[in-house]
């Protein structure tokens, strides 16, 4: 390998671990622009995900690294698969949301954050006691297709995350931009007093975006499980935490600063690694995101809110 | 302070102590002592922490079957040290067991731990209580070095025995192996940030730049991380002919599946860490195919002589036992034969005659002759080399078909 092909490689890498940060951040900042609430339950709804998609997948009769399907019965599989676990994490982040943060939206202070840091290791404990503490063994049904540039190569996994990841993050940015429920998140974001004067129902607002950002941890969940063929309750907090601080990288409450956030950060992981090493990947990670918010208090592509209350 | 669960014992303690006035040989009338057993149940490795627990529940359950020691029962209390917030052994755990072992003043030794990373958080607080334990399977050599005595042995006597070798020897054999046997120039070293595995890729590092292997460069898995892709990238970018890993499970799983897609053919080798079934089903064939791993014992797993043990061991565990179920088989003897001798000697059984009876046992086991150093390491030491090579005809995921054995790793 020349010394192009490895940063090439390395780049390749980056850009696979920073699609999956970036679709877990997305679910930070949904929530964090509207209610101004860090939801930590978002790391292990994530790793819920990719259990669902597990069993999604087994009940196709798919486990085990065996079965290899190709054109439109793998479209068909991926697509009922992704709207299977996305409808569940979804509905799961409804529910945190419904039955749980609602009653805590009038109390000041870190109750709903604290509440959601408990509701993370709820569902880290129920996995770990119905599942199991082994590493589970995820479905592979991708074909095995390589491509060579130069010395590094490109993995067609590879492709479908960015694929994948873009397409979500297009259709969210689509969705907030123009629907009538997207502005009226922005609108709820920016002044929830002012919006539900002109008529926004503020409580379907915030649970849309609940229910948003935990789909997205769903499919970060199972594309987590296709590119890496396993899962264990273990995977939330190392993926989640990497997410946060992209989201933080980036802007938070910002949904384009999240996804740049999180691709800078699977690149800094990957070049870091090659040019100092792997055991300083998070020094670097954690240096980098102090030394942006010391010259930009608000992330990359995030504004200080002028009038929040 | 009286808590219920002391005032239990004490009850227990008088019922006892009434019931050794009762005619001798009724069963009824033993005296219990407690014998504690400290492994990783949860977790990456909570596979190989039964197969290896086992080992000293068959040894305790045939002592008091055959009143191997007249008078006694012994009474093993089980303790996990792994954690679901680490995902494998959890050092903090591991004290809070050592502690709870310590004040079980009917505790006259104990067994384990499995993991190194364990073993360095218990071994002060068991020097404190003067619990002596015995481990099957932590390699780590600090823990008996006495330029660290102060440090793991405060209160001055060795109460950290081993019935394995250390990796004193497995890393560093392994390096010889390498050299000789499979005729690797260069290599790239990896850990997996734990005592156990830093400690181990350091021995291995060490001899290999003895002995003149190149040295390509050293990095540190974070055991929780998911992806080793960029690791890995750098790792093929040097080219080594070989990569040796020190570490256990949670990221030995990970490395063996992302090698293989990354660097199939570079030579890859591990210690016992990388011994387990939870490799072969976490991460599978092909990737775990042609991994080297060693073991800090002789291999006795085939002896025929052992068909008998392996075969009452099949049927009441139903899973085969591996060589540190055995080394954990032997430790449970060495502790029986210990409380023997102070019995024999007509002193009280209690821990601190026990621990200085387990300095002077000797006897054959199943793995060979077992005797202590004045440290507490095994007088006999030999590292055991296998090979993963598939054999569908068995189990995919029993290491001891997986494994194939093939030979002792040249001694440093």
């Amino acid at each position: 390998m020349t010394v192009f092909d490895v940063y090439l490689q390395q780049v390749i890498n980056g850009l696979n671990l920073g699609a999956m940060y970036a679709l877990l951040a997305l679910g930070f900042t949904l929530v964090y622009g509207i209610l101004e609430l860090i939801n930590f339950s978002h790391f292990n709804v994530f790793m819920v995900g990719s259990f669902v998609a597990l069993y999604t997948l087994e009940a196709f009769g798919l486990s085990g690294q065996t079965v290899i399907l190709a054109g439109l019965p793998l479209v068909g599989v991926l697509l009922v698969t992704f709207a299977v676990t996305m409808t569940v994490t979804g509905t799961i982040g409804v529910g945190i949301e419904r039955f749980l943060l609602r009653r805590l939206r009038a109390v000041k202070g870190p109750a709903a954050m604290i509440t959601t840091i408990g509701v993370s290791y709820i569902l880290f404990n129920i996995v770990l006691l119905t599942v199991g503490a082994d590493t589970h063994n995820f479905a592979n049904p991708l074909p095995t297709v390589t491509w060579a540039i130069g010395g590094a190569s490109l993995r067609l996994r590879d492709v479908l995350i960015w694929i994948v990841s873009a397409v979500l993050m297009i259709a969210l940015t689509y969705f907030v931009q123009y629907t009538k429920i997207g502005k009226a998140m922005r609108a709820t974001a920016q002044d929830p007093e002012a919006a539900r004067m002109m008529g926004v129902e503020v409580d379907r607002v915030i649970m849309t975006a609940f229910f948003l950002g935990s789909a997205l941890a769903g499919a970060g969940g199972l594309i987590f499980g296709l590119y890496y063929n396993f899962t264990s309750f273990l995977i939330g907090f190392t993926a989640g935490l990497r997410a946060f601080t992209a989201a933080v990288l980036g802007g938070i409450g910002n949904v384009p600063g999240a996804m740049l956030g999180g691709l800078l950060i699977g690149l800094v992981e990957t070049i870091g690694s090659q040019i100092i090493g792997a055991s300083w990947a998070d020094v670097i990670i954690f240096a980098i995101l102090v030394l942006v918010l010391v010259f930009r208090p608000a992330g990359l592509l995030g504004r200080i809110a002028p009038n929040k209350s | 302070m009286i808590t219920r669960r002391s005032a239990f014992k004490a009850a227990a303690g008088i019922a006892a102590a009434t019931a050794l006035g009762a005619p001798h040989g009724a069963l009824a009338a033993d005296k219990v002592i407690d014998v504690g057993g400290d492994f990783s149940f949860t977790g990456a490795d909570a596979e190989s922490a039964q197969r290896v627990a086992n080992g000293a529940i068959m040894a305790f359950d045939d002592a008091n079957k055959n009143h191997e020691v007249p008078g006694y029962t012994f009474n093993l209390i089980k303790f996990d040290d792994g954690t679901a917030t680490a995902g494998q052994y959890d050092p903090a755990q591991a004290a809070t067991n050592a502690r709870k072992m310590v004040s079980d003043t009917n505790m006259v030794a104990a067994v384990g731990p499995q993991m190194s990373g364990a073993g360095k958080a218990m071994a002060p607080i068991l020097s404190a209580g003067d619990l002596a334990i015995i481990t099957p399977s932590s390699t780590n050599p600090d823990i008996t070095d006495p330029k660290f005595a102060a440090q793991y042995r405060p209160a001055g006597k060795p109460i950290y025995f081993r019935t394995v070798a250390t990796d004193a020897y497995q890393g560093p054999n392994m390096a010889n192996y390498m050299k000789e046997t499979l005729h690797v120039k260069t290599v790239y070293i990896l850990d997996d940030s734990g005592a156990y595995g830093v400690g181990l890729a350091d021995a291995f590092q060490a001899q290999a730049t003895k002995i003149g292997l190149k040295v390509l460069g050293r990095d540190r898995l974070d055991p929780k991380a998911a992806d080793y892709s960029a690791v890995l990238t750098k790792i093929k970018s040097l080219n080594p002919d070989a990569l040796y890993f020190g570490g256990v499970g949670q990221a030995g799983v990970k490395l063996a599946k992302q090698s293989y897609d990354i660097i199939p053919k570079v030579i890859k080798a591990g210690g016992d860490g990388m011994q387990s079934a939870d490799l072969l089903s976490g991460a599978g064939f092909p990737a775990v195919e042609g991994w080297y791993a060693t073991i800090a014992a002789p291999h006795v797993s085939d002896d025929p002589q052992l068909a008998d043990f392996s075969k009452r061991y099949f049927a009441r565990f139903k899973m085969q036992p591996d060589d540190y179920t055995i080394t954990n088989y032997d430790g449970a003897w060495a502790i029986i034969n210990a409380v023997k001798a102070v019995i024999k000697a007509g002193k009280p059984v209690n821990r601190s005659n026990v621990r200085d009876a387990l300095q002077n046992v000797s006897f054959t086991s199943l793995q060979g002759p077992i005797a202590f150093d004045a440290n507490g390491d095994l007088k006999n030491k030999v590292i055991s080399v296998f090979q993963i090579r598939k054999d569908a005809s068995k189990p995919l995921n029993d290491p001891n078909a997986q494994y194939k054995y093939i030979g002792v790793a040249p001694q440093a």
